[in-house]
């Protein structure tokens, strides 16, 4: 990038908010995939202004911007592929507005999705999509891949609580979508089309979500089975029962196991473990669809089930859910967090191809993930400076999407398709929706400088 | 695989097994200020994988990041896959200054204390009206933070030994050089011997450190195993003082500060809160407190050679003060004190003591 585009940028941002230092472009040449490649200049705006004029100069310039929140893409979304500008919104942390009266929270792209949920505890609300890496990851982040989390299946995902942007278009201009009501039919969904566009569509500087009553409690239980087809019969059953369980969790057997091979657990090897949380105002409440709940575990032949109404208690019942990445991260160099959905009545057809794909490719592929909305996460630990072993991974990984999409799946549940999942998108999307996703590019991003390569929308 | 450098061969597989998922971002005092992910654990694992691959040199480009790490280990604490950041940082920096780049204030405090015997050379010790160099049970050593910049504490640390009739004596100690290591050099074996020989001519069965710093390089560093091999305990001082009860009592609000040195790295936690209980009924914590709480900005040599941010740091530690509506901040490492109280705001009306410090002032009131 010549010196007087970078000048130029200096203008915009000012001194302080502007670095091509080497230590900045190799911080910013990864997010948490395997992908990586360095920008040529990082900036830090901090104000929606300084991105109108940042993209005015990109689109006269035509160098490609990658816009960035925390960097927890597990798929490539925040890697800059083609070089170009990382804009970096942490600096645009401010909580804007917190209306209890409208239920709704207005917020700038970087405040971290912890800090918003500690504003909202002193009023009993929350913004319920969860991802694992709540601590730290940015709602504009979660807004760019419409992310989710374990209380998917009662509470959805950002996008139900997405009501209003504000977004900065690659010509410059700033668009407003949405609007601050609880329900509007009023034009096309412009706020729902740039949920999950991965930050190739415009530059979102200003959300409005949507917030929930919290409710104050709940009750937890675990369940093992020595059978997937009973756990998979139980999460079935649960799911059309008329309970809506806040969590509903599953840990498959290769989990289990290398959970005990490095740690003094002692899990019990069954072929699946399910976790189930339910919530409520009261304990009445919760214990009615927790009995609901393990009535069906024990009628699909659980061999044990745990229980306790208690926040307190319900750790124990969660260390096999929750130890699983800390192990899994730590048995490997390298580490593919997968992410696919199945219909519901297809999570346990799912597992059982997971472990056998793991087996004929001889990778390991332990699998937990959310079983209560059919999503999926296999996290393949292997060795990445063992050539053969990233191929066998290549193949397997191949194997799985066909299967995923044979069994009437997606692709990703809640990481998006960023870089990772490029090479699968014809199984899953015909020529026809190609076409129409690359037309909806064009119109938005005519010169594709707005987060180039991603989503296997270039030609 | 052979490496280019010394940190390669210790921690090739720590550096690889980070998964870059950036969980670090949510403890790291330095990013959590700067918001520079290049300061993170995550920014500089990457970095040195560069390095490990021969894309990069390990040279002074990279001393802004490398350097700048309190080596608080919050970082090691969270991360999932369980890589130890500050060791790793302590070794990286021992490479660079091995190749000639080191951060030029850590370069002049090695040569400090090839000259002084203390890292602030002073010539002139403190005199603190105790007896030194006698024999006694206990040895007090106090550190060179408390000795120079922090006197008020330590006397007040000594006023409470005397109060509870320890028998102890003080040393012609110099620095324990401990910090050093975390800077890019070795611990001066000079200094060491010095200290190990005065400890060991007292005959104490024991030393008490008013620094956490110093009681873990006595604990930990080989230049200090005299000390082990011939019988004597290291403790701290909120190890020592958990047992007594002073018998005194305030009804303001006390929150506790916990030192890396004594928490994250010792495992200290609760003996500080025993002994502070016992004074103070209205006991708050900050909202990150024991091995979540936040690094005060001084540590890993970041005070000397990046003092905006580390004050910056600091004044991110007190606003959780405020929001924990203390009156008083006790923690138990005088360089804490310090940096606390050199980033305190006039408006800030809370203060901040060792809790040593405070039992004496409580009583010193009730006489």
């Amino acid at each position: 990038m010549d010196t007087t585009i970078k000048q130029s940028l200096k203008e915009i941002v000012g001194e302080e908010n502007f670095t091509d230092s080497l230590i900045d472009l190799i911080a910013y040449s990864k997010d948490s995939s395997e992908h990586h490649h360095r920008p040529d200049v990082a900036l830090w705006p901090v104000n929606t202004e300084q991105i109108s004029a940042i993209m005015k100069l990109a689109s006269r310039e035509k160098f490609p911007i990658v816009p960035r929140g925390a960097g927890t893409s597990l798929a490539g979304l925040a890697v800059p592929e083609q070089g170009g500008i990382i804009l970096d919104l942490g600096r645009m942390d401010k909580i804007i507005d917190v209306n209890i009266e409208d239920r709704l929270v207005v917020v700038q792209p970087g405040v971290v999705y912890a800090d918003l949920d500690r504003a909202l505890a002193p009023y009993g609300f929350f913004f319920p999509p969860d991802p694992a890496s709540g601590a730290v990851c940015t709602l504009g982040g979660n807004v760019a891949t419409n992310a989710g989390g374990i209380k998917g299946a009662k509470y959805g995902t950002t996008k139900d609580y997405v009501l209003a942007l504000e977004v900065v278009l690659p010509d410059g201009r700033i668009l407003h979508t949405g609007s601050k009501c609880m329900k509007s039919v009023s034009g096309y969904d412009l706020t729902k089309l740039l949920v999950g566009s991965e930050g190739t569509l415009g530059i979102v500087t200003e959300i409005t979500l949507k917030i929930n009553p919290k409710p104050p409690l709940i009750s937890t239980s675990m369940a093992t089975f020595e059978n997937l087809e009973d756990a998979g019969r139980a999460v079935n059953q649960i799911m059309y029962s008329g309970i809506l369980p806040s969590a509903l969790e599953v840990v498959d057997q290769q989990t289990l196991r290398v959970i005990n091979e490095n740690t003094d657990l002692g899990l019990p090897v069954v072929e699946a473990l399910l976790v189930a949380e339910t919530d409520g105002y009261t304990k009445d409440e919760t214990v009615f669809q927790m009995e609901k709940i393990i009535e069906i575990f024990k009628k699909n032949n659980a061999s044990s089930v745990k229980y306790a109404d208690e926040k307190e208690l319900a750790e124990a019942l969660w260390t096999a859910r929750k130890s699983s990445y800390g192990v899994l991260a730590r048995i490997n160099n390298n580490l593919l967090v997968e992410d696919l959905a199945v219909p519901i009545s297809k999570v346990p057809d799912m597992l059982r191809a997971i472990s056998d794909i793991a087996m004929k490719h001889d990778v390991k592929m332990p699998t937990v993930g959310h079983a209560g909305d059919g999503n999926l996460h296999p996290v393949i630990c292997f060795d990445g400076t063992d050539p053969r072993e990233v191929k066998r991974v290549e193949e397997a990984s191949t194997e799985l999407f066909e299967k995923v999409i044979e069994l009437g799946g997606t692709l990703t549940g809640e990481h998006g398709i960023g870089l990772a999942k490029i090479p699968f998108m014809g199984l899953e999307h015909d020529e026809i929706s190609m076409d129409i996703m690359r037309s909806i590019k064009r119109l938005f991003d005519p010169d594709n400088i707005l987060n180039p390569g991603k989503m296997g929308l270039e030609e | 695989m052979e490496g280019k450098y010394e940190f390669e061969k210790k921690f090739r597989d720590q550096v690889l097994r980070c998964s870059s998922c950036g969980f670090c971002r949510a403890v790291c005092p330095v990013f959590g200020l700067t918001k520079r992910p290049a300061f993170n654990a995550r920014g500089k694992m990457l970095v040195l994988k560069e390095v490990m691959d021969g894309n990069i040199e390990l040279d002074d480009q990279l001393i802004e990041t490398l350097f700048q790490c309190t080596t608080c280990a919050s970082c090691s604490e969270q991360c999932p896959s369980g890589v130890q950041p500050p060791e790793i940082m302590k070794q990286v920096r021992k490479d660079m200054v091995h190749k000639g780049s080191c951060h030029p204030v850590f370069e002049g405090m090695n040569q400090i204390l090839q000259e002084h015997t203390n890292i602030y050379a002073e010539d002139e010790p403190e005199d603190f009206e105790r007896a030194r160099n006698k024999k006694a049970e206990y040895v007090f050593f106090i550190g060179c933070v408390g000795s120079y910049r922090e006197d008020e504490a330590t006397m007040a640390t000594l006023d409470i030994l005397d109060h509870l009739k320890v028998d102890y004596t003080l040393i012609d100690e110099v620095c324990c050089s401990g910090a050093l290591e975390d800077v890019g050099f070795e611990i001066n074996g000079r200094l060491a011997e010095k200290n190990v020989e005065l400890i060991l001519e007292t005959g104490a069965k024991a030393v008490i450190t008013g620094c956490p710093y110093c009681s873990r390089t006595f604990n930990g560093k080989p230049q200090y195993q005299g000390l082990k091999d011939a019988g004597v305990e290291i403790i701290h001082i909120s190890q020592f003082l958990k047992d007594f009860d002073l018998g005194v009592k305030t009804d303001k609000a006390v929150t506790y500060h916990d030192p890396c040195d004594l928490g994250r790295h010792c495992d200290i936690y609760e003996e500080p809160r025993e002994t502070i209980r016992k004074i103070a009924p209205n006991f708050v914590e900050m909202r990150h407190n024991r091995a979540d709480a936040l690094c005060c900005g001084a540590g890993g040599g970041v005070r000397g050679a990046f003092a905006k941010n580390s004050i910056a740091m600091a004044r991110r530690r007190l606003e959780e003060v405020e929001e924990a509506g203390a009156e008083i901040v006790l923690t138990e490492c005088n360089s804490c004190v310090h940096n606390l109280n050199n980033a305190k705001l006039r408006a800030q009306k809370f203060k901040i003591y060792t809790t040593s410090q405070f039992l004496w002032q409580l009583l010193e009131e009730q006489d």
